[in-house]
């Protein structure tokens, strides 16, 4: 499957999706240890899925995936994962997967995703959520570049760790960055950084007034949170729904936090886009309530046979 | 007893209320409470509504100051000649707003129009030389703000990095008052919700805030926009963008609108 022309580093991935006789078609579908990609067979015309996985089914530190995806005038790709992706902390020595180009041993997992895509052209990012083990150290960079006239629907979620192992936002350090460009104009830049050491455990004098606070008094009582990115003509359906469901909330004051709290909000200079915020108790009711909200708007453009791939 | 200027704007800034007169703004303390995460009355007292704090200056600092910081560091070079041309200057602020909008995706925060930037007139006779530079530079701002030029939306931490910028101050003091006045905001609102009561609230501010302050300027001093360098790559830029700490936040602060009833804007 590889692209022979390309050198490929560690965990590099590049997939181009083309619409040919109204199919998907993948000129480029390349990938390397611990990457991995695979496109099925689907029914439905227009779209194609890949799914996105790492060997073993988790990343430790020092390895890095880097995934570049272009899109193509009209074409429509949906990009799923199979399970969540799982970041064990660092391990000592060096990494099988440890890049080729001379780079000391880094502690840190780190994920990066290159979209482009043309007018007519979609992405629908729907993976499962990350979840970062203890002590581990993730950090990752999504930058998506939109003609005027793509569209996207860019899921970007996390959970507190292994709950059954008592692990309640017990990792070192979680960054992402997500932005979006639309004509070459920044939309949306949203960075995120998690850190079981803050501030507050600086100094001892500070300590004597503040003692020392754990990553889980902020993000408590919540164990899952996801960011939802909207963007362009084939997601209005989407946020039409989303904007009903929210003229119908009107929060009373309430005795115990609610289940899962979302939020709607409009994003710089583009009318036609949006992000959703999501929190929840338990990641399994995020989960349906994201399979809920979107299940409308989107069937009606990737169809069912392709929606019922999504939120297992 | 004689003190010095820039001492003397200090203790005007640190009693203005700017923008908004702080009874406008909770910072998102009102939603967090209707939805459960915050108790009137806590136990202990005031628990609640120092962890609150924490976590608001941290992120504020985070994520909001370096745009304040970058602005000033944009008048003062400006005012000072280092940046020779009006056009430049404006062009700097106007990124910082566009980055600054494309980076706060919560629709709950509020502006501050330009009556933050009507403000320095007052202070004007204070200042030197430089003022012409940097009232020039007020004014063509000011002008663009009021005629709601979709390149000068006019933030609050933008506005109060020119404001700090244009009275002399040094960056570091415009970014310690900037954080003290949004801890002191906070307080403000609690105090309006019932959460505590003024001498509280005082002693709030003499120690913990002061703590917490002065560590999450310290922690963040390195953090800067980025708004004037070329696109950069966000993988290698890791440790000095801008970030939200606190995405709960965030969310509480986007849902203000639909609380049933209010009595702060946001």
């Amino acid at each position: 499957m590889s692209n022979a022309t390309v050198v490929l580093d560690a965990g590099d991935g590049n997939i181009t999706a083309r619409i040919h006789n109204n199919h998907v078609v993948f000129p480029v579908l390349s990938y390397t240890y611990p990457l991995k990609l695979l496109s099925p067979r689907i029914q439905q015309d227009g779209v194609a899925v890949v799914y996105m996985m790492t060997y073993g089914g988790g990343l430790v530190g020092g390895d890095r995936i880097s995934l570049s995806i272009n899109v193509e005038q009209d074409a429509q790709l949906v990009l799923l994962s199979q399970g969540s992706t799982k970041v064990f902390k660092a391990r000592s020595g060096v990494r099988a997967a440890a890049r080729s180009t001379a780079r000391p041993p880094d502690s840190t997992t780190m994920q990066r995703l290159d979209v482009s895509i043309a007018a007519g052209g979609a992405l629908f990012l729907l993976p499962d959520p990350v979840t970062c083990f203890r002590n581990a150290s993730y950090r990752q960079a999504q930058t998506f570049r939109l003609a005027h006239g793509a569209s996207a629907a860019l899921l970007d979620w996390y959970t507190s760790g292994r709950r059954a192992r008592g692990e309640e936002w017990a990792f070192a350090r979680y960054y992402s960055v997500n932005e979006v460009f639309v004509s070459s104009v920044r939309s949306a830049r949203d960075v995120v950084l998690l850190e079981a050491m803050g501030t507050e455990s600086a100094s001892d004098v500070c300590g004597e007034f503040l003692p020392r606070r754990t990553l889980a008094d902020r993000m408590g009582p919540y164990s899952c949170y996801a960011t939802l990115l909207l963007y362009g003509p084939l997601v209005q359906g989407v946020i039409r729904e989303l904007e009903d469901r929210v003229q119908k909330i009107t929060v009373f004051q309430v005795r115990e936090p609610l289940d899962v709290l979302w939020s709607l909000s409009p994003v710089s200079g583009q009318t036609n886009g949006r992000i959703v915020r999501v929190a929840g108790k338990e990641t399994e009711e995020v989960k349906k309530w994201l399979s809920d909200a979107l299940r409308g708007g989107l069937v009606s453009v990737i169809g069912d046979e392709v929606y019922s791939k999504t939120f297992i | 007893m004689q003190v010095d200027q820039e001492t003397y704007l200090l203790l005007l800034l640190s009693d203005a209320h700017l923008p908004t007169g702080s009874f406008v703004a909770s910072a998102g303390l009102e939603s967090t409470a209707a939805h459960a995460l915050f108790h009137v009355p806590a136990t202990p007292p005031g628990s609640d509504t120092l962890a609150f704090l924490r976590n608001s200056v941290d992120t504020y600092a985070r994520s909001t100051l370096p745009f304040a910081r970058d602005a000033h560091r944009v008048t003062t070079a400006y005012a000072s000649g280092e940046m020779t041309e009006l056009d430049e200057a404006l062009q700097a602020l106007s990124r910082l707003d566009a980055l600054y909008n494309a980076s706060t995706l919560n629709h709950g925060f509020t502006r501050p129009p330009f009556l933050m930037l009507k403000t320095p007139t007052t202070y004007l006779p204070l200042l030197d030389e430089r003022e012409n530079r940097a009232g020039a530079l007020m004014a063509a701002l000011k002008l663009r703000v009021r005629r709601g030029d979709s390149d000068a939306p006019g933030h609050l931490p933008i506005c109060w990095g020119v404001l700090a910028g244009v009275l002399g101050l040094t960056v570091d003091h415009g970014a310690y008052i900037h954080l003290f006045l949004h801890a002191r905001g906070v307080l403000s609102a609690a105090i309006r919700m019932n959460a505590l009561g003024p001498y509280a609230a005082q002693q709030l501010l003499l120690h913990a805030v002061k703590h917490m302050v002065d560590d999450a300027l310290t922690s963040t001093a390195h953090v800067v926009s980025r708004a004037l360098q070329d696109e950069i790559d966000p993988e290698h830029a890791e440790d000095r963008l801008p970030a939200t700490t606190w995405p709960l936040g965030d969310l509480l602060a986007a849902r203000h609108d639909l609380l049933h009833s209010r009595i702060f804007n946001s």
